[in-house]
C-alpha cells in the first residue's frame, strides 16, 4: 500500500516535471509573435480581395488576439481615466478596442500588391520588454518601418505598442482617448469607436 | 538686403528659443490652432482637394512623376546643405552624388535615377538642423494655407525656402516660373491624398490625431529614425497622455551643449581623414 502511494507520488511529480519542460519548450519568443503575426497579415492581404472585409476579420481576430495584449492596450489608451470608469465601462471599453483593433487590420491589409514583411533586429528595453525592429516593403514606394514592442505574458509576449515611421500608435491613441473622454465623457467615446468600426466595415 | 536676411532669420531662431522656453504646455495656442485647422480643411475642401484631384484627372502619370521627381531633386540641394550644417559628411556625400546624378543623367531631375542605383533620399531640412544644434521645438503652432508646425518650424522653413533652388526657378521667365511652382503645389496636395484619407478614417478627433502625429514624426526625423528609450515611459499609465507634456528645457540646452561638442568632434575625425587620404596621395605619386 505505502509502495503504491509512493509509485502515485513519483509518477505525480514526474508528470508536474514533465509539463513544466513541456511549457517551456512551447513558450514562444518575442520575435516568433511577430514573425507569425505577418505571415498571417500577409496571407490575408493575398487573400484580401476574395475574403472581404468579413472574411479577414474571421480571420485576423484569432491572430491579432494571440499577438496583441488588448485588454492592456486598452487600459493604457485611456491612462489615468481608466480609475475613474466603472468595472462594466472597462469590460465594454476593452470590448469594442478590441474590435476596433481587428477592424483596423482588416481594412488597412485588405489587398496584396507584392509586399513584404522582414525583421531586422530586436533589443531589449530597460523595463524587460523586447522591440522587435521591422520593415514592410512596397514595391515602387518607399518601405515602411515597423516597430513592435513586446511585453512578457505568461510563457509568451504580446505586442503593447505598435510605431509606425516613428509615430506611436499607442501614444496617438492615448492623447486622442483621453482628450475625447474629458471633454466628451465614455458614452461618447465608446459611440466613436463604433462609428470608426462601422467605417472600416463599409468600406 | 541679404544681410537683412540673415538678421531677420537670426533674431526669428532667437524669438523661437526664447518663446520655446517660456512656453509652460506644448499647445497654448489650442483654441487658435484648431480654429486654424477647421480653416485649412475647409480651404482643402472646397479649394485644394478639387484642383488636386483635377490635376490628377487631367495630367498623365508620367507628368505627375516628372514633375514630383524635378522638385523633388531640387530640395536635394537644401538636404546637403541641411546634412553639413549637421556635421553628417558622409551622408552629405551621397546626397550631393544624388543631386548630381538625377540633375545630368536624370534629365534635370526629372527621372529618379539614384533610386535605381541605390541612392536613397535622406529626409534632412533646417528644422531638423536646429534641433541638432539644441533650439528647442517650443509650441505647435497651425498657421493658415500652411498647417502643422512649431515655433522652431517657421524660421526653419524661411530659411529653407530662401536656401531652395526652386524658390529662384525662372526668376527672369516669372511667366513660365508662376505655373510650375503652382504645379508643384497642386502635385503635393495629389500626393497628400493618401494620408489625408487615413487620417479621416482613423482619427476620432482630427486635430489632436494631426497633431501628435506630426510631433512624433519630426521628433523621429530629429532622431534619424531611431525610436527613443523614453518610449517605455509611453507604457507607464500614470505618466501623462503620451509624450506629449512640458519639456525639461534644461536639459535641452544641456544637449544643446553635448551636440555641439558632437558636432566639434565630427568636424576633427573628417580633418583627420582629409590628412590620412592626403598622406595616401603623396604615397601614390612618389611610386
Amino acid at each position: 500500500m505505502m509502495f503504491k502511494k509512493l509509485v502515485i507520488l513519483v509518477f505525480s511529480l514526474s508528470s508536474l516535471f514533465a509539463t513544466s519542460v513541456f511549457a517551456q519548450e512551447e513558450s514562444t519568443s518575442a520575435r516568433q509573435i511577430i514573425d507569425k503575426f505577418q505571415t498571417e497579415l500577409i496571407k490575408v492581404m493575398k487573400d484580401g480581395k476574395k475574403l472581404g472585409f468579413a472574411g479577414r476579420y474571421e480571420k485576423l481576430e484569432p491572430a491579432v488576439f494571440n499577438s496583441h495584449d488588448l485588454p492592456k492596450i486598452a487600459r493604457i489608451v485611456v491612462g489615468k481615466e481608466w480609475e475613474k470608469l466603472t468595472e462594466e465601462q472597462q469590460k465594454k471599453l476593452t470590448d469594442v478596442f478590441s474590435k476596433l483593433s481587428v477592424a483596423s487590420y482588416a481594412h488597412n491589409f485588405k489587398e496584396f500588391d507584392g509586399e513584404a514583411f522582414a525583421i531586422d533586429s530586436e533589443e531589449e528595453t530597460k523595463m524587460g520588454g523586447v522591440v522587435i525592429h521591422s520593415h514592410l516593403t512596397i514595391p515602387d514606394d518607399k518601405p515602411v518601418k515597423f516597430d513592435y514592442m513586446l511585453k512578457e505574458k505568461g510563457a509568451s509576449w504580446r505586442i503593447i505598442n505598435i510605431i509606425a515611421n516613428g509615430v506611436s500608435d499607442l501614444a496617438l491613441k492615448r492623447s486622442e482617448y483621453t482628450a475625447i473622454l474629458q471633454r466628451e465623457g465614455f458614452d461618447a467615446l465608446i459611440a466613436k469607436i463604433n462609428e470608426k468600426i462601422d467605417g472600416y466595415a463599409k468600406q | 538686403m541679404k544681410n537683412k536676411t540673415v538678421t531677420t532669420l537670426l533674431c526669428s531662431v532667437i524669438f523661437a528659443s526664447n518663446v520655446a522656453a517660456q512656453a509652460k504646455q506644448d499647445d497654448p495656442y489650442e483654441n487658435f490652432n484648431r480654429a486654424m485647422f477647421d480653416f485649412n480643411g475647409g480651404i482643402d475642401g472646397y479649394v485644394a482637394s478639387p484642383l488636386a484631384n483635377g490635376y490628377k484627372f487631367i495630367a498623365p502619370q508620367f507628368l505627375q512623376t516628372g514633375v514630383f521627381n524635378f522638385f523633388n531633386n531640387l530640395k536635394n540641394f537644401n538636404i546637403v546643405l541641411n546634412d553639413l550644417l549637421q556635421a553628417k559628411f558622409t551622408q552629405s556625400a551621397s546626397d550631393l552624388g544624388r543631386l548630381t546624378l538625377n540633375s545630368t543623367a536624370g534629365l534635370g531631375g526629372l527621372v529618379d535615377v539614384a533610386k535605381h542605383v541605390g541612392l536613397e533620399q535622406n529626409d534632412e531640412d533646417f528644422d531638423q538642423t536646429l534641433a541638432v544644434w539644441g533650439v528647442p521645438e517650443g509650441s505647435y503652432l497651425v498657421l493658415p494655407f500652411v498647417g502643422p508646425t512649431t515655433v522652431r518650424g517657421v524660421p526653419a522653413s524661411a530659411f529653407d525656402t530662401a536656401a531652395n533652388p526652386a524658390t529662384y526657378a525662372g526668376i527672369p521667365a516669372r511667366y513660365i516660373s508662376a505655373p510650375v511652382q503652382f504645379m508643384s503645389v497642386l502635385n503635393m496636395r495629389a500626393n497628400a491624398e493618401g494620408g489625408l484619407k487615413f487620417i479621416n478614417e482613423a482619427a476620432m478627433d482630427k486635430y489632436v490625431f494631426t497633431r501628435e502625429s506630426f510631433l512624433q514624426w519630426r521628433k523621429s526625423l530629429e532622431n534619424d529614425g531611431a525610436i527613443s528609450s523614453s518610449i517605455e515611459d509611453d507604457l507607464l499609465e500614470d505618466s501623462p497622455a503620451s509624450n506629449f507634456k512640458s519639456r525639461d528645457y534644461s536639459k535641452q540646452f544641456e544637449l544643446a551643449s553635448q551636440s555641439f561638442s558632437t558636432v566639434a568632434r565630427r568636424f576633427d575625425e573628417t580633418t583627420q581623414k582629409f590628412e590620412q587620404a592626403n598622406q595616401k596621395i603623396k604615397q601614390l605619386t612618389n611610386r
